[in-house]
């Protein structure tokens, strides 16, 4: 398999891009193709952009791969909606082998929601076959002429005008893709309606259910008039040593199996978390006034696994299974099939707006995935507006004459096709939180974000390490840099802000280096699955041998680098601090009520924080840190 | 006592370890594409995840029509032998279940081979969709679903707070009961 021909679009084919990726590097023994596809919308071209063993070892992959190619670029892009701005989807070095959990894929691009530095990881199939296909990530910048499909057949790369799929759901885009293409084996991923009309938080849906939900990925791809990208390959994957590889899954695939919770998270997945949260008083309710459900039984694991779970639904080589595909099977939702919710969706659709019926989850759920909307960030939209209505803060006529109440999930679905076609007020939320404050000022102390993001379904107030998490998380206010819930819950008592900023900052170091090697960290979470594990398998894999630490000192260099690119948009400490609904407004009910975060302890640990990443007291690392990352590709 | 490699697609969670361990199994590679198994993913209109995969048939299609005679039959196995065949892809159309398989790299098609009676894809199988079970079982499951059925009986496996459950009940009168 040597041919490596393009062809983009047919009309303009021209550069071959093999022959870049012939030229010598020096390469790693396993772990890389040496290859990333670079594609040009606006030019028409495809290139294989090599890249040497140094920098495959610098920055590992996905995250850090696009943290640094989106640095090297970062002076050409104005506008993240614009032709210049690049959408990285880099998966890692043990994405597509055999080891368990080895199907993450992260897309790195600057931001439309937040206007900085933006990434978000999806699972599924997409980055293994992405890399079966020979590539190591792929590069899209530019804008095509008009709404195409891009088509990479391994070495064949084609955008494929696609007028037809224009205002297509992502999960019927998938399927027209595969009809078109004639198999059901091709990998897809796919924008929505709203990625088309530029939803600051569309999402990217790959493998009918798998989104890449933050940062606005899917209005990336859209402003690029690319409605979907279909990839199919067969390449060996490089390993150094395959034997060892074997050897060590199958022992890790015992280890996983005979866990006493195995067959338990096989069974309910992220849903068994919404009883664990609720009981111990931590589930956002009712736009994060309450922090306990009285419904919450209704929309548990335990009830989706009684009534709705119809089957389980895994990423590639994955043994855990955490998907749950849903049916409902009576009442108005009767039909609607979707895999989810995992637990975001369950409390962001569900207690957050306070709606405890599970099969209005189910359809919110399933309707976000197709329309192409993060279910974190509408959730907490949707539940700011019910609390502006029903607290009189705006009036019904402003909201598009709905009278917004907690529960009402008609007004939900009907909001969530609103924002996905920027109809009436939804063309307001579309634009994400910081319109909607500079719209309606008054609804400040109501919103829950930072840095633009719409935080997620974990609360701030309980446990104030979750709200440094949230405050100095680099993408926004999302949870899965570092979660801390369970831990300063668990033996917090007596903690000391050292404690709990060295916390931050490991789960901050840990989780992303997950990102970077194209690995789910679920089995390390909630499996137990030993985190040395993944250095054992990035050194039989490269050849190259490695200890964590020195993974987790490189995972720690891009999260500088990622500092810096958000910092050449303005962002330092100001931006850092949790919303005004965390430090002002106490927690209404629960083991937790009356508690805020403390604005002076708070404080104190955002000194220590900057402090012990190396970072000046505005929160910005040192200047001549950029120069750390001014090295080639090869 | 022969043994058959059966495929319970329900539980099926369409992770493809089976491809994997496959696909290194058989040429050491990390490749799925070079597995002789494949998981058909179908959504949401039916949802299906089935493996397909040779079931080792005792008139196979793909022997009966080989023009070189390079597909043999070995211990009920049905193997191709790599250095009669000529690559004419006949055995490929000719299977019923599309369970033969191609890649550019690999010399001839090639197939399930039971990895010598110790099929990888089971071993790696989380789910135990993938099931190696004596031949005389098979069918076991479906006299149970009729012998049920006789007595206007269903059994429905579900799960209760973790446990594993089975509930045997009448369907007596249940078509007018739903209406």
């Amino acid at each position: 398999m040597s041919k490596r021909a393009s062809s983009l679009p047919e009309e303009k084919a021209g550069r071959s891009p093999g022959k870049a990726a012939e030229k010598e590097i020096e390469r790693l023994a396993g772990g890389y193709h040496h290859r990333i596809l670079w594609v040009d919308l606006s030019r028409g071209t495809a290139e294989a952009v090599p890249f040497s063993a140094a920098f495959a070892l610098k920055y590992i992959g996905g995250r850090g791969f696009g943290a640094k190619l989106l640095f090297d670029q970062l002076s050409k892009i104005k506008d993240p909606l614009g032709p210049e701005n690049m959408l990285i989807i880099a998966p890692g070095p043990l994405t597509g082998l055999y080891l368990p959990g080895g199907a993450k894929t992260s897309l790195v691009a600057l931001s439309p929601q937040t206007g900085i530095y933006g990434d978000s990881n999806m699972g599924g199939s997409f980055g293994a076959e992405l890399r079966l296909a020979g590539y190591d990530a792929l590069v899209i910048t530019g804008r095509a002429e008009e709404l195409s499909y891009l088509w990479i057949d391994g070495g064949e790369v084609k955008v494929v005008p696609a007028p037809q799929l224009a205002g297509k759901g992502a999960l019927e885009t998938e399927g027209l893709v595969k009809e078109e293409i004639r198999s059901e084996e091709v990998r897809v991923a796919a924008i929505g309606p709203a990625g088309e009309n530029q939803v600051v938080f569309a999402t990217i849906n790959c493998d009918w259910s798998r989104n890449a939900g933050r940062s606005g990925m899917g209005a990336v791809l859209g402003s690029k008039n690319i409605k979907a990208i279909a990839v199919r390959g067969g390449e060996d994957l490089p390993v150094a040593d395959v034997a060892g590889l074997r050897l060590l899954t199958e022992r890790s695939l015992q280890q996983l199996s005979s866990h006493p919770l195995f067959e338990f998270w096989q069974q309910q997945g992220l849903m068994s978390v919404v009883d664990y949260v609720n009981s111990a008083g931590v589930f956002p309710t009712r736009n994060y006034r309450e922090l306990v459900f009285e419904q919450a039984s209704e929309i548990d694991g335990f009830k989706m696994e009684k009534e709705y779970k119809i089957g389980d639904s895994a990423c590639f080589a994955c043994p855990m299974a955490c998907g749950n595909i849903c049916l409902v099977k009576n009442g108005k939702y009767r039909g609607t099939v979707t895999e989810g919710p995992e637990y975001e969706t369950a409390c962001m659709l569900g207690s957050n707006l306070g709606i405890g019926n599970f099969a209005a989850i189910l359809k919110g759920n399933q309707l976000c995935d197709d329309l192409g909307i993060d279910t974190i960030s509408s959730g907490n939209l949707i539940g700011v507006m019910i609390e502006a209505v029903e607290s009189g803060l705006l009036s019904p006529e402003e909201v598009d004459g709905m009278d917004l109440k907690w529960g009402d999930d008609d007004h939900v679905i009907a909001l969530l096709g609103k924002i996905a076609r920027r109809e009436g007020v939804g063309d307001l939320l579309a634009q994400g939180s910081r319109a909607v404050m500079e719209r309606w000022p008054q609804l400040r102390p109501l919103m829950v974000q930072v840095k633009g993001m719409e935080q997620s379904a974990y609360d701030g107030r309980a446990t104030i390490s979750m709200a440094l998490a949230y405050g100095t998380c680099d993408i926004g206010a999302h949870h899965n840099r570092a979660w801390t819930v369970g831990k300063e819950l668990e033996a917090g008592a007596g903690w000391t802000a050292e404690d709990r900023v060295n916390l931050v900052i490991y789960h901050q170091t840990i989780r992303p280096l997950f990102d970077m090697l194209g690995v789910c960290r679920l089995p390390w979470i909630e499996l137990g699955f030993d985190e040395h594990r993944y250095a054992e398998y990035y050194s039989i894999v490269t050849g190259v041998p490695h200890t964590l630490d020195e993974l987790l000192a490189r995972s720690r260099a891009v999260w500088d680098l990622t500092r810096l690119i958000s910092a050449s948009r303005g962002v330092a400490r100001k931006d850092d601090y949790p919303p005004p609904r965390m430090m002002e407004r106490p927690v209404e009910k629960g083991p937790f009520a009356g508690k805020v975060v403390d604005r002076g302890e708070y404080d104190a640990l955002l000194d220590l924080y900057y402090e012990k990443r190396g970072w000046s007291a505005e929160g910005l690392p040192p200047a001549e840190r950029a120069g750390d990352f001014s090295d080639p590709l090869t | 006592m022969p043994k058959r490699l059966t495929v319970v697609p329900e539980r099926c969670s369409g992770c493809r370890l089976c491809e994997a361990a496959c696909a290194l199994a058989h040429f050491g590679t990390n490749n799925p594409k070079k597995a002789a198994i494949r998981v058909v993913t179908l959504y949401p209109h039916p949802v299906i995840r089935m493996p397909v995969v040779c079931r080792q048939c005792a008139q196979p299609k793909c022997r009966e029509n080989c023009p070189t005679d390079a597909i043999v039959t070995e211990n009920g196995t049905v193997k191709i032998l790599a250095e009669r065949c000529v690559q004419c892809q006949q055995c490929v159309i000719s299977c019923p279940f599309g369970a033969i398989f191609v890649h550019d790299e690999v010399s001839a098609p090639f197939k399930c081979d039971l990895c010598g009676g110790n099929p990888q894809c089971v071993a790696a199988c989380p789910k135990g969709a993938l099931q190696y079970v004596p031949e005389h079982q098979l069918g076991q499951a479906s006299r149970l679903a009729t012998v049920l059925r006789y007595a206007h009986m269903k059994e429905v496996e579900y799960v209760e707070k973790g446990e594993r459950k089975k509930l045997r009940y009448a369907e007596i009168g249940s078509e007018q009961a739903r209406k």
